[in-house]
């Protein structure tokens, strides 16, 4: 069978759902960080299908790679806080950050 | 043939581009001289808030320039620049020189409250500038790569500042959970984005609207076509990383434990800046999809939508505020509730917009979101002046507590009579400006309710709210004006130059409300803007 947008647009949307699954069951903040990134990927598959096959053409490969550039600086921040929270509780388990009453 | 398109798009960026980006480019060389000082320890010798203040002041000159141009120019315009990507208009210019006026005062603030040390100053300014560097793009954005790339430009020095209160439990802990709720709502976000751009083959705003037409074949675009329901779903996830920025209900839990866990002058910076900055991309992101009768109906159903969330995230902003004793904590429920009256001019916005008398309510659609901007100017003032008198007190009594106010108009009146101006401003009691913002907000409301009667509700659930919100602010004012200073509680003694900058706040929250020609002046601009950024339909 031969791919179309469809079974192109299938994989994003099943990185999509499991980047949200991830993000909402992990109690380890690095497992959190990682349900964004499948997120943020499941939307680039969309972005680089869409680009070969409908009118939105080579924008949706610079979205695509505009998204890569800054997953890695958020995901560098991202560590950054993660650390610091480490260091202030000796865990990464955001359920222990409980001091703050949400 | 070739060489010609890339000629014009050198002409049109070196003619054009780079005069729009003029303040944006200052801010970002701001940013690289104060890492450069860092880099040959120039920092010690220069403080580094000196080169910060003629940064962003420069920033706002460059702004107020082309402030200048535009009014004098006579005609609204409106052009896009930078291959489309941003935006120049009036409205763009409003929010530059807000944002950099806005950055000047949070630099003094942080200056005279010494958050951050010497040590860190470099670090924080930068994160301070590049937030709003992001906060600019977002008011100029024309494009969804940019709608995205500026709301994460904001976001991910704002996680930072949150936590940069090192060695604290409760500042770590609170940008963890900023961090991680942020990035998953601008994950959701993009993908939302991705399915809008992809169905509809562009990324440009203004072009939205017109190939949803074309989607819709003729038709009425309606939750029939399987494509007009991608899109639908793309346009409601993107309103999830829009509503996360705006703090809005049900996406507003993050913003109660970042406000208490960063420092106050942090708090009042995001609770102002990036609040604007969301609402200017909320507005083009609406003004873009709006404007063809074939999307006029699902883009009413939006406006009443956003109308509801706006119902729910005043009530539920004053009512939780009420328990509350973390004063930083109670303000931030005030700005849940704030973001949502300014939500409410956002839904009369569609509402007039997509009803098919438009063409004669063009006067009222450039009020409600002239409303809209009035409001954040008042805004600006009396929230930092409000979180800069948090700062200030707990500066000497180490404490952030309701129980720390207690009596203090007995030792510094100076500090009273400001939060009382700001809180009454911010209840919205005459003649304080935040009155006349909320006035021009609820008359905006009152015109989209002749055509739908659901703003009837959004009116008077504002009506309601406005009360609701007397009793809490008003609790901070008795613990100042009304009860004994405990003796436990260290004494505030406010030096002159703290003093006259939160007088000064506190007179231009006054003065919004007192002097008419200030008034005038200022909701004139207000609507010249509101009406610039409409230009873009039918343009």
């Amino acid at each position: 069978m031969q791919p179309d947008l469809s079974s192109y647009l299938f994989i994003g949307a099943v990185l999509f759902v499991c980047g949200v699954i991830c993000m909402a069951t992990k109690r380890n903040a690095i497992g959190v960080l990682m349900g964004v990134e499948l997120v943020l990927n499941g939307a680039n598959v969309n972005f680089v299908a869409f680009s070969k096959y409908t009118a939105l053409g080579l924008d949706g490969q610079v979205f695509s790679l505009f998204v890569i550039v800054l997953a890695a600086a958020e995901a560098a921040v991202a560590l950054a806080i993660v650390l610091n929270f480490y260091n202030n509780h000796l865990t990464v388990d955001v359920d222990r950050g409980n001091k703050l009453k949400g | 043939m070739f060489s010609e398109l890339l000629n014009n798009l050198i002409n049109n960026t070196l003619d054009k581009g780079l005069d729009y980006f003029s303040a944006e480019l200052w801010l970002s060389g701001t940013i690289v001289v104060m890492l450069l000082m860092r880099l040959f320890s120039i920092d010690r010798l220069v403080p580094t808030f000196i080169v910060g203040l003629i940064g962003a002041a420069a920033a706002g000159w460059c702004s107020f320039g082309q402030f200048a141009d535009l009014i004098a120019a006579n005609d609204p315009v409106s052009v896009s620049f930078f291959g489309g990507m941003l935006r120049q208009d009036l409205f763009s210019v409003f929010f530059r020189i807000f944002l950099s006026l806005f950055l000047i005062l949070t630099i003094a603030l942080t200056v005279l409250t010494g958050i951050p040390d010497n040590e860190d100053a470099p670090d924080f300014y930068t994160l301070l500038f590049g937030a709003t560097i992001g906060m600019m793009l977002m008011a100029s954005a024309n494009n969804l790569l940019m709608l995205f790339l500026g709301v994460e430009m904001a976001s991910v020095p704002s996680y930072v500042m949150v936590g940069f209160l090192k060695g604290r439990k409760a500042s770590s802990e609170a940008s963890l959970k900023y961090v991680v709720y942020g990035a998953g709502a601008a994950g959701v976000m993009l993908y939302g984005i991705s399915l809008v751009a992809g169905i509809l083959g562009t990324g440009d705003m203004t072009l939205l609207a017109d190939r949803i037409r074309v989607v819709a074949e003729g038709g009425t675009a309606g939750l029939g076509d399987p494509e007009v329901r991608t899109v639908a779903l793309g346009v409601m996830l993107v309103m999830v990383g829009l509503a996360f920025k705006l703090s809005l209900v049900p996406f507003h839990f993050w913003c109660p434990d970042a406000f208490e866990g960063a420092s106050a002058e942090v708090a009042g910076f995001l609770s102002v800046a990036s609040k604007a900055g969301a609402f200017a991309l909320l507005v083009r992101f609406c003004v873009g999809l709006s404007g063809v009768p074939e999307t006029a109906n699902l883009m009413t159903a939006f406006g009443v939508g956003l109308g509801v969330i706006a119902i729910i995230t005043t009530t539920y902003g004053n009512l939780a505020a009420y328990t509350q004793n973390n004063l930083k904590r109670l303000l931030a429920y005030s700005t849940i509730a704030h973001a949502g009256y300014m939500l409410m001019a956002v839904a009369a916005m569609l509402v007039m917009l997509n009803s098919d008398q438009a063409a004669g309510l063009g006067k009222a659609i450039n009020y409600s979101i002239g409303g809209l901007l009035y409001y954040l100017a008042v805004y600006m003032f009396m929230n930092l002046g409000a979180f800069a008198v948090i700062a200030l007190v707990r500066n000497y009594t180490f404490n952030e507590d309701i129980d720390s106010f207690k009596g203090l108009i007995s030792q510094s009146p100076a500090l009273c009579i400001t939060m009382l101006v700001c809180v009454f401003s911010l209840i919205g009691i005459p003649p304080f400006g935040g009155f006349f913002a909320k006035l021009m907000i609820f008359a905006s409301v009152y015109q989209a309710a002749q055509i739908h009667w659901a703003m009837y509700v959004v009116l008077a659930a504002g009506a309601v709210n406005t009360i609701f919100s007397l009793f809490y602010y008003v609790r901070i004012l008795k613990a100042m004006f009304l009860e004994e200073r405990p003796a436990n509680v260290k004494s505030v003694p406010l030096p002159a130059m703290e003093g006259y900058y939160v007088v000064v706040l506190a007179v231009m929250v006054a003065l919004l409300g007192f002097l008419p020609q200030l008034v005038n002046g200022l909701s004139s601009i207000a609507n010249e803007a509101g009406n610039a950024v409409l230009l873009v339909i039918g343009g």
